[in-house]
């Protein structure tokens, strides 16, 4: 029993080390890259889609395939697109 | 060079098109070679994907989305429904999302735009486009004749190919861009894989298909692609202007065929004013021709006595174009 608790001891001792160390060094980095990901997601979803929001840039034929893929982001993209915008946005 | 020496000289040519303004003959012609091809021993398939397309007319038979539908021995004839592959088009995109998200039905917005899409003029032409590769990819014919649509939309998809092409290439790299961000967080939160990009292989998959349907259009090995004129003034300068810009995107122009020639036999005796004049232009035209397209004419097909239509009829048809080689420049 202490034999298998040791070493699931070490692992949750070193696991929460590790997200220490994770939290202090790269959890800005990630959010940062993950930021940039969203960013570019809906820079994408412009460009394939952007019928919905009247400006259509690749044909619709084509487009079309791609829409299955990003269906989910949809509603979130155009809240993010269309929102107006003010000077704190330039400051944020 | 006549016709048929094209066809025996250059045997790997399998994609023939005959365009030109409407009603010049390009069904007749398309529906001539395609019969005697046949006759020839060669599996022919004589296809065309215009909404008004007229190959039922002149087989006299409803092929209308019917799939390839055998007309002669080694001959078969089909007629693309453009409408409806839209149409099935979008239901298989309906489907796929409802499959994908287990929804019950498309979210509205989502339907809307699958269905306002189809109201694009671009929709149509890709529509085609696609049905073209799909027609010459799944087949195995020794030659695919093409009745092409009006030269009009030949052209602005060829031209939009190449637009397409560049923004499909910038689509891709930004993809991937954003699959190294992925890479990025995913190592930095020690994840070991990231899922696969679905939608950077449907990239893949679209630049594949439009390169494949404009290279249908402008492959110099392979493809053929004839004229159809008529010994009239404005036809004459519409064929050169059109030639012009179809060789600016590469369209292997390999000759013209001057279509509704009235015979010769005709100017003779005590002839009514009316046809005289009529023999007359056609001949100020005629020599027109012979200095504007010179040695690339490769048939005068004469004026027949009734309209063509039913096999016997292109039979003749095809038998004076091919075999008599009278109509042989």
């Amino acid at each position: 029993m202490a034999d298998q608790v040791g070493p699931k001891k070490r692992r949750g001792v070193l696991g929460v080390f590790r997200d220490i160390v994770y939290g202090l060094s790269s959890h800005e980095m990630t959010r940062h890259a993950v930021r940039t990901r969203a960013s570019m997601e809906h820079l994408f979803i412009l460009i394939t889609m952007g019928d919905l929001l009247g400006v259509p840039i690749l044909p619709p034929y084509y487009s079309l395939r791609l829409l299955p893929y990003v269906t989910p982001q949809i509603a979130g993209w155009k809240r993010r697109m269309l929102r107006e915008r003010d000077v704190t946005d330039v400051l944020g | 060079m006549s016709l048929r020496t094209v066809f025996d000289s250059h045997p790997e040519r399998r994609y023939i098109m005959f365009g030109g303004k409407g009603g010049l003959g390009k069904t007749t012609l398309s529906a001539t070679t395609a019969v005697w091809l046949a006759s020839q021993g060669k599996r022919v398939l004589v296809f065309s994907v215009d909404p008004q397309a007229s190959l039922s007319d002149i087989f006299q038979r409803d092929i209308f989305g019917k799939g390839p539908v055998p007309i002669v021995q080694n001959l078969w004839a089909q007629e693309v429904d453009a409408d409806r592959r839209i149409k099935d088009y979008q239901e298989e995109i309906r489907k796929k999302i409802l499959d994908m998200y287990g929804f019950e039905r498309v979210p509205e917005e989502i339907d809307n735009y699958i269905a306002a899409a189809s109201a694009e003029p671009a929709m149509e032409e890709s529509a085609i486009f696609d049905a073209v590769v799909d027609i010459i990819v799944q087949g195995d014919y020794d030659y695919y004749i093409y009745d092409l649509v009006p030269l009009g939309h030949a052209l602005y998809y060829l031209s939009m190919a190449k637009v397409y092409d560049e923004w499909i290439n910038k689509i891709t790299k930004l993809r991937e861009d954003m699959r190294q961000y992925d890479q990025v967080a995913a190592t930095m939160r020690r994840e070991q894989t990231i899922e696969e990009d679905r939608i950077l292989s449907e990239l893949t998959y679209i630049k594949e298909r439009i390169n494949a349907s404009s290279s249908i259009l402008t492959d110099r090995a392979r493809t053929a692609f004839f004229f159809v004129v008529v010994p009239e003034e404005m036809i004459i300068l519409d064929t050169v202007k059109a030639a012009a810009l179809f060789s600016k995107f590469d369209v292997p122009i390999s000759g013209y065929i001057v279509n509704r020639v009235l015979p010769a036999e005709l100017d003779r005796g005590n002839i009514p004013a009316y046809l005289r004049n009529r023999i007359t232009m056609q001949q100020k035209y005629l020599q027109e021709i012979t200095t504007t397209f010179k040695q690339d004419v490769r048939a005068y097909v004469p004026e027949m006595e009734r309209d063509v239509t039913g096999l016997p009829m292109i039979e003749r048809l095809a038998q004076r174009l091919f075999t008599d080689d009278k109509g042989a420049a």
